[in-house]
């Protein structure tokens, strides 16, 4: 019960019932996605700050 | 109907009240931080207006990720300290218990109200660092903050086996301590670093008033933090469904929800009239009182008198207003929306005034009866898990030069150097 089509049509015997749930490597992969977005954004954004700030020296 | 269908009937209800309640808090907790947006928007001189709405649109998206990530892992595997348990793999990111479980209708809402909890402290935070914060900064010590102190505090402090709770009885039902006492100290730690707003002060010494571009925002904004707060407090209790009949407080003793109305609307009615008499009728201070009030009743919200609450919630009203002023004559500080003493102060006062008032209370199980002397090591405790991180991380960064945004933008405004845009024509 965790990929699409399933290989059975029925939630018997379900209990975590997301995607990937029987693949721990396969959620730390999404994890590891999810650290790496918010680690880039925050990079992305201090860079943008420096810039600007060069840009509006007088 | 067999007695073991009605058992089922019974227990499916129960959880699915309890669901539905904390998805309902959760709901009425984010208009905490339209209201912390409106306000600070409204506090920003016009052109830091949107950079400062940005932050705090910024600090709610990136804590809902961190928390999912590591604070509520924090939050279960570290009550003994800091050594965590072995949950065997429980509460990480890449096991079953932190996505839809068909046996688990818990796990989920809990986080969520907690994920607010953590949200509401970074917005705490950002009242106080307005107008000259790098943005990408912010994101990072709020992360910091929401998802990782504070929620250290929480284990603590709120964990039922915390080690506050289990070995002195610390008692903070609704946070005074573990959320406001924490998020206002961290901020005062970051201020100190992060240094005063270009003209706030000048050569000789003596402080300027950089008044807000827009009251109406701040008006509306506080009073929207106040109907939030109901959400928030709300959700500090636990609906304890069919197994034990009712609500209980964090830690597991008997609570009921009108408790925590009764002293919630004395204490804010306290806080607003004795702001009032102290600021001399200024409306802001009022409101910021009403705050203080709250949280000086938030520690034994389900054990006060009435009457007691509103006293206490004046107290606290009264005693934000000198604090402030102290607190920016003495460290020359810049707190442009006074939140160090809103939270930090009143929650110290709050924390300390179930000690002084309260003592005795029985607790759940084999958790010590409340007293003064848990309440002050509980007090020592928050103050420093929010001071040092804030501190010594700001500390960092600003040797790093990832602060404060240079005087030659802040002259230019915020807005326009970095997003191009303005509040309103």
């Amino acid at each position: 019960m965790n990929s699409w089509p399933g290989p059975e049509n029925s939630w018997e015997g379900v209990d975590a019932y997301f995607t990937s749930a029987d693949s721990e490597g396969t959620l730390i992969f999404w994890t590891l996605v999810v650290i790496a977005i918010l680690i880039f954004v925050t990079w992305s954004g201090a860079r943008h700050e420096s810039d600007t700030s060069k840009n509006t020296k007088k | 109907m067999t007695l073991e269908e009605l058992e089922v009937f019974v227990t499916t209800q129960a959880n699915v009240g309890m669901e539905a309640y904390y998805w309902w808090c959760t709901a009425l907790m984010i208009t905490i931080h339209v209201g912390f947006l409106m306000y600070e928007v409204g506090a920003s001189r016009f052109k830091n207006a949107v950079s400062s709405g940005v932050k705090n649109l910024l600090a709610f998206a990136f804590m809902i990720p961190t928390f999912w990530l590591f604070g509520w892992y924090i939050y279960l595997a570290f009550p003994g300290g800091f050594t965590p348990i072995d949950l065997e793999g429980y509460g990480t990111p890449w096991n079953v218990s932190m996505g839809p479980m068909l046996s688990d209708q818990a796990t989920g809402v809990f986080w969520a109200a907690f994920t607010l909890f953590a949200c509401t402290t970074a917005s705490v935070f950002s009242g106080a660092v307005i107008e000259r914060i790098r943005i990408s900064a912010f994101v990072f010590l709020a992360t910091v903050l929401g998802s990782v102190a504070w929620i250290l505090g929480a284990a603590w402090g709120w964990h039922p086996d915390g080690w506050l709770v289990t070995q002195f009885g610390y008692h903070d039902v609704a946070a005074a301590g573990v959320v406001h006492m924490i998020a206002g100290w961290f901020a005062f730690g970051v201020v100190l670093n992060l240094g005063p707003r270009v003209g706030k002060y000048n050569s000789d010494g003596s402080m300027n008033e950089l008044e807000g571009h827009d009251l109406r925002f701040s008006f509306v904004g506080l009073l929207m933090i106040i109907v939030g707060f109901f959400g928030f407090l709300g959700g500090c209790l636990i609906w304890a469904g069919a197994d034990f009949g009712g609500w209980v407080n964090i830690y597991g003793a008997p609570a009921t929800l009108s408790s925590f109305v009764f002293n919630t609307l004395m204490g804010l009615a306290g806080g607003m009239i004795g702001a009032f008499w102290m600021s001399k009728g200024n409306p802001f201070w009022m409101m910021s009182g009403g705050l203080a009030g709250i949280f000086s009743c938030a520690s034994g919200l389900d054990v006060w008198y009435p009457g007691l609450a509103f006293v206490l919630g004046f107290v606290g009203g009264v005693i934000i207003i000198p604090a402030n002023d102290f607190l920016h004559r003495v460290f020359k500080i810049d707190d442009p929306v006074g939140a160090i003493s809103v939270h930090g102060v009143a929650g110290i006062w709050g924390v300390l005034a179930m000690g002084i008032f309260a003592s005795g209370f029985p607790a759940a199980g084999d958790i010590p009866a409340s007293s003064f002397s848990g309440q002050l090591v509980g007090c020592i405790v928050m103050f420093l898990v929010g001071f040092v991180p804030g501190y010594g991380l700001s500390f960092i960064m600003k040797m790093m030069d990832w602060l404060r945004v240079p005087d030659h933008v802040q002259e230019a405004g915020i807005d326009s150097a970095e997003l191009g845009l303005r509040a309103h024509t």
